[in-house]
């Protein structure tokens, strides 16, 4: 179903990086206040809040709103793991466009860090069942059935890694900025992870929040009359459904294809198809994931993903730039917030006020996201 | 000494070390798949009401990786590195576990055969076993199991 008459009223994020000093619930607060503040509002007309998280723990959801207020409104937590941000921002846009509320606030937060020191808890990694295969070893079994079927090299995922790193460095809020240009060759040489996945292909483990603020296309028109107003037209959420092949033990990422029947369900809903995007952010934790999503978002044929990276298509300045706040290697993963950084720079290029790494004349834009378990999700946004 | 799984209920462990072990899985009593590990609503037609049955122990390899940094982005954890894939069934799964071998012992669609291996003695004096898969060679040739 098509969302109507919902719009982006405000974004605001902490920069995603390691913030041992700051708690969780303090980095919700300062991304909170941004997008308040962006919004032009305070708690007090924010009538719902979906807040995401994905670190185990009970409550801290409902603690950290208070950071912002004590309004009695009623919050929700949500978790789907690292499509939770997109999750959220999704209730938010859906709580405006039903009716329901007039205001509604997305806001996640995240310690990766924490969680990394923690994890191990379990064993060596090895000498388990069920958590044996940890996501680098899970992309890189995509990598080398890519590789096998489609005689993908190493470099193609180099290329994707380095242009993200360098679509990082214009981008004052990307957790890695380089001050150089990363090559293909700089990406092949950093430390082998799992095979073929090499450090520089992988996103960081980092901290950070954000949040988006959701209000009636009405509202945002009366409140905001001097800015371009950028509105959620669908988003599309679905869990796995069953095919030969499905495996249940262990980690599970979906079927890739799992990204071709989420986006064909977006753009229908939207009644608009890849050829109307002007960019695309994807869940590009592992630099492989986004040569496939190339082709499972519909932006070309499967198999031609590569030719479609040789030619610049999907850096800054080609046809369908995909990731251009860094994506996940460069701006940074730290789990819930990252959905609404994606909104966050959604937003930032169809406002036109994306700086350096404008892309000219944005009208539309696609944010994806694939958590484990498995689910999925597309987003598209647009503006007048 | 006794032999103990890891972990209760996803592979036999043969009295006779010799012998390979099997896969406890299901097979829908309607519509025939069959599903690993265990479950009891089929997830292909929602019948409910599989059957146990043991699968394997062989299958071939649907893609595999070697992971150097296992514990990759946490930092204070040093574990040796090792092989995992994804093997398909005969009769249908697609099964995540360990492999046995270096990176230049896998190829795509080779057979494996799943084996056991001895992990750590608990506290009774038994010998914990993990499932693992091993590229399958001419008979006798796989009893290696050594960690690289």
């Amino acid at each position: 179903m098509r969302i109507e008459g919902a719009a982006v009223a405000g974004i605001g994020m902490v920069r995603f990086d390691r913030y041992p000093d700051r708690s969780g619930a303090h980095l919700a607060r300062d991304a909170g206040l941004l997008a308040l503040r962006d919004a032009g509002i305070t708690l007090a007309e924010v009538d719902e809040a979906f807040v995401g998280y994905i670190q185990p723990a009970a409550m801290i959801g409902i603690k950290a709103m208070k950071e912002l207020g004590l309004t009695g409104l009623p919050v929700t937590h949500i978790e789907n793991a690292s499509a939770t941000g997109l999750v959220a921002f999704r209730e938010a846009a859906w709580a405006v466009a039903s009716g329901r509320a007039e205001v509604a606030m997305a806001i996640a937060f995240d310690k990766m860090t924490d969680m990394a020191r923690n994890a191990p808890s379990r064993g060596t990694g090895r000498d388990q069942l069920d958590s044996t295969i940890l996501p680098a070893a899970y992309f890189a079994l995509w990598a080398q059935r890519r590789m096998h079927d489609h005689g993908t090299r190493p470099e193609h995922f180099a290329a994707i890694a380095a242009k993200n790193w360098n679509h990082g460095a214009l981008n004052p809020l990307s957790h890695r900025r380089p001050d150089h240009t990363v090559t293909v060759e700089e990406v092949l040489a950093s430390q082998l992870v799992a095979e073929p996945l090499t450090a520089m292909m992988a996103c960081p483990a980092d901290d950070g929040a954000a949040c988006a603020i959701v209000a009636s296309t009405d509202w945002v028109r009366r409140h905001q009359p001097d800015r371009r107003v950028v509105r959620p037209v669908a988003s599309a959420l679905q869990s796995e459904a069953y095919s030969p092949g499905h495996t249940f033990l262990g980690p599970v990422v979906g079927p890739a294809t799992m990204t071709r029947t989420t986006a064909l369900q977006a753009y229908e809903e939207a009644g608009l198809g890849p050829d109307d995007m002007d960019l695309a952010l994807c869940h590009d934790a592992f630099a492989n994931e986004e040569l496939e999503y190339y082709e499972l978002l519909g932006f070309c044929g499967e198999g031609e993903g590569e030719r479609l990276l040789d030619a610049g298509d999907t850096a800054l300045g080609g046809r369908i730039p995909f990731n251009t706040d860094g994506g996940l290697i460069a701006r940074g993963h730290p789990g819930g917030p990252t959905g609404l950084a994606m909104v966050h720079e959604v937003v930032t290029q169809l406002r036109g006020e994306a700086g350096d790494r404008q892309v000219h004349g944005a009208r539309r834009g696609l944010a994806h996201l694939v958590g484990g378990g498995s689910v999925c999700t597309v987003n598209l946004f647009e503006t007048d | 000494m006794a032999r103990v799984a890891i972990e209760e209920g996803y592979f036999t462990v043969p009295d006779d070390p010799a012998e390979a072990p099997r896969l406890l899985g299901s097979r829908c009593g309607a519509c025939g798949e069959h599903f690993f590990p265990r479950r009891q609503v089929c997830a292909r037609c929602l019948h409910d009401g599989c059957d146990d049955v043991e699968l394997g122990p062989t299958g071939r390899l649907w893609t595999w990786t070697y992971v150097h940094v296992p514990l990759f982005a946490k930092k204070n954890a040093k574990v040796s590195a090792y092989g995992v894939g994804q093997v398909d069934l005969p009769e249908g799964p697609r099964v995540q576990a360990l492999l046995v071998g270096g990176p230049d012992d896998f190829e795509i669609g080779m057979e494996m055969v799943l084996d056991l291996e001895t992990l750590r003695t608990d506290d009774d004096g038994n010998d914990v076993v993990i499932m693992r898969f091993s590229p399958h060679r001419a008979a006798g040739a796989h009893e290696g199991g050594e960690r690289p």
